[in-house]
């Protein structure tokens, strides 16, 4: 609703804020007859600046009020309608914010509406306080309706003319923000804006007519919300704003749409779910160049298939693997651990050795086989341990898998990549790091309920610290 | 990705708990048996570590209690019969397509909306099927929102199982 209406933003008037507010449950038909409804209280609202410049200083004074700076940063539209009407030529020059297409759209669907308007005003003025009576006539028909005038119409001029700048001053610095976001989302707002317009531009036709009969209903709504406004309108401006952007983000009726509450509702649903197959996509391998939802749904379907059947399959796996149901519990740990402590004693050894490692550095893979016996030998202990810690498990297994390991310790990395989805560490880029990491998962995986082997545990933490000390 | 890891993570914790559990009362067990123990704990533990939030894993755990009673070899009967079952439908819908295609080529009387739109309902049928909890999913929306949270977690499943797998 918020940006439907991009004058309405940028001007900031009070008026059309309140308006907007009452909004956010309005129908969409509401919604358009309420930006008619705005737009022509914009119009009697600069009938009514330019009849008081009348009655301050005479005719003579409709340019002095648009080449007024301060007032010029206010009112940029009036300015750009006025350009438009071309009273005055370069005032578009004194615009503190460049102007952007769909801004221009805008306003040139607002010219439509205040040619009339800024025809009447000036002579209006022209004719000074001649026809005053006129024009209090014409605004005390809807003179409840602009609550910033409204109210101040009989009050004293010189503070009517300060009060607006009061009240806009903090939502002229809004609607700057506001341009400026609409700037970088120009590409896609200027068609919808061009949508827009052509809609307003529909319902102008129809809207006309409407006006009139709407007008005494407005104005008592209008009139309630004066009530119940305080004085500080610009903070509910700020704040109907928050509240009204959601809304707008996923209602939006291009070129065509309907825009009965339905086919909206029936929009955002189909968007939600091309959203959803759009993750889908992402997730599914080989789901990317397929076009069209039954494809996709094949593929998807497919794909879950096969998963389902890969636990299966895994689940079988596992069952043949181990004779016994209780088996990964205190066994993977220890394994883990083994090899982490097989690690890290080959990292002591090089410490030992600094001329091994030296000569080779660390991801050499030729490793000597007195290195790969070492390690063995070294190791023996800390597989005592385990096999001490109440664990049954087969000896001859160890023994190949450390002899694997030792002999191609460029393996290693990859065990430890396994390793890191136990212990949610991202696969590690450099080899300190990777230690670092070890070190912490050593610690995750004695926090996780393994009672046994605080021999190797000590034994393994002095290895990375000698190691971090080196 | 931190997100995934936590929940393969929360899974092994709760996998592995659910393997002492299912392994206490029975010390013999054939390999059918076996597997199919570690499965449901697989799936179970899956269902858990996704806190029940989701449909898919609700459903996972009534079947689970619904089952627990009866036999084991019941769950399996009945996965299978589901299985076939979609497959079935997978295989219909594509005569349909075909059909429809020879169809098409002969006379254009059949729509091509029409026809996209029943090969999309077949095979959202069929995914129904194949999510569980997959039927209380009304609309389309929720349906992708379990398929996608399914997926997700299958995978973390597979990872966690491969992982254990590829260690022995």
């Amino acid at each position: 609703m918020n940006r439907t209406l991009p004058e309405m933003l940028h001007c900031l008037n009070s008026v059309g804020n309140l308006l907007a507010g009452n909004c956010t449950d309005m129908t969409v038909l509401d919604r358009q007859r309420a930006r008619l409804k705005w737009q022509q209280e914009q119009l009697q609202q600069e009938e009514q600046q330019q009849q008081q410049d009348g009655y301050f200083n005479g005719s003579d004074q409709l340019n002095g009020i648009f080449f007024n700076p301060a007032q010029a940063g206010q009112f940029p539209g009036f300015q750009g309608l006025v350009g438009g009407v071309s009273v005055i030529g370069d005032t578009t020059a004194n615009r503190p914010v460049k102007p952007d297409p769909s801004l221009e759209n805008g306003w040139s669907e607002l010219d439509r509406f205040e040619m009339s308007g800024i025809g009447f005003g000036s002579s209006a003025t022209g004719l000074a306080n001649g026809p005053g009576f006129q024009m209090t006539g014409a605004i005390s028909r809807t003179s409840s309706s602009p609550p910033t005038v409204a109210p101040l119409t009989p009050e004293v001029k010189s503070r009517e003319s300060f009060s607006p700048e009061k009240t806009s001053s903090a939502a002229g610095r809004e609607s700057f923000k506001k341009r400026k976001a609409d700037k970088v989302n120009n590409t896609k707002g200027v068609q919808e804006d061009d949508s827009r317009e052509k809609r307003a531009k529909g319902s102008a036709e129809e809207g006309d007519s409407k006006i009139t009969e709407q007008n005494s209903p407005k104005n008592n709504n209008t009139n309630a919300n004066n009530r119940e406004s305080s004085a500080d309108t610009s903070k509910e401006n700020s704040k109907a704003s928050e509240v009204q952007k959601p809304d707008y983000i996923h209602v939006r009726a291009r070129r065509g749409q309907a825009t009965d509450s339905h086919s909206l509702a029936e929009r955002v649903r189909r968007e939600k779910i091309s959203e959803r197959m759009k993750y889908l996509q992402d997730l599914v391998p080989g789901c990317n160049k397929i076009t069209g939802k039954a494809g996709m749904l094949d593929e998807i379907i497919n794909y879950v298939q096969s998963l389902q059947r890969q636990v299966e399959f895994l689940s079988m796996k596992l069952a043949a693997v181990n004779p016994r149901l209780d088996f990964n519990i205190d066994d993977l740990f220890a394994k883990e651990l083994l090899i982490i402590v097989i690690f890290l004693k080959q990292i002591t050894i090089k410490q030992m050795f600094p001329a091994c490692a030296g000569a080779g550095g660390f991801q050499t893979l030729g490793m000597s086989a007195e290195m790969s016996n070492s390690p063995y030998l070294q190791f023996n202990p800390a597989q005592q341990v385990v096999s001490c810690g109440g664990l049954e498990m087969g000896m001859n297994s160890h023994d190949m898998g450390l002899r694997r390991t030792i002999s191609a310790p460029v393996s290693i990395p990859e065990t430890f990549l396994d390793t890191s989805c136990y212990t949610q560490i991202q696969p590690p880029t450099t080899w300190d790091s990777e230690l670092q990491n070890l070190y912490s998962t050593e610690f995750n995986q004695g926090r996780s309920s393994i009672p046994f082997s605080s021999q190797p545990f000590t034994g393994s933490i002095e290895a990375s610290n000698l190691k971090m000390e080196m | 990705m931190q997100n995934f890891s936590q929940l393969k993570q929360e899974f092994l914790k709760k996998w592995l708990k659910g393997l002492k559990i299912c392994s206490s009362p029975s010390k013999k067990m054939g390999i059918l048996e076996r597997k199919n123990a570690i499965k449901l704990s697989a799936d179970l533990a899956m269902a858990f570590a996704r806190k029940g939030r989701t449909y898919w894993s609700r459903a996972v755990i009534a079947k689970a209690s619904r089952n627990s009673n009866n036999d084991m070899t019941l769950i399996k009967n009945a996965s299978k019969q589901r299985f076939f079952q979609s497959k079935k439908i997978m295989k219909r819908s594509q005569n349909v397509h075909r059909v429809l295609l020879r169809n098409k080529s002969l006379s254009r009387k059949v729509l091509p909306n029409s026809m996209a739109k029943r090969l999309v309902k077949k095979r959202t049928q069929v995914l129904k099927r194949l999510v569980p909890g997959g039927d209380q999913c009304l609309d389309e929306v929720s349906l992708m929102r379990e398929t996608l949270d399914y997926i997700i977690s299958l995978r973390a499943q597979i990872d966690v199982m491969r992982c254990l797998a590829g260690a022995k």
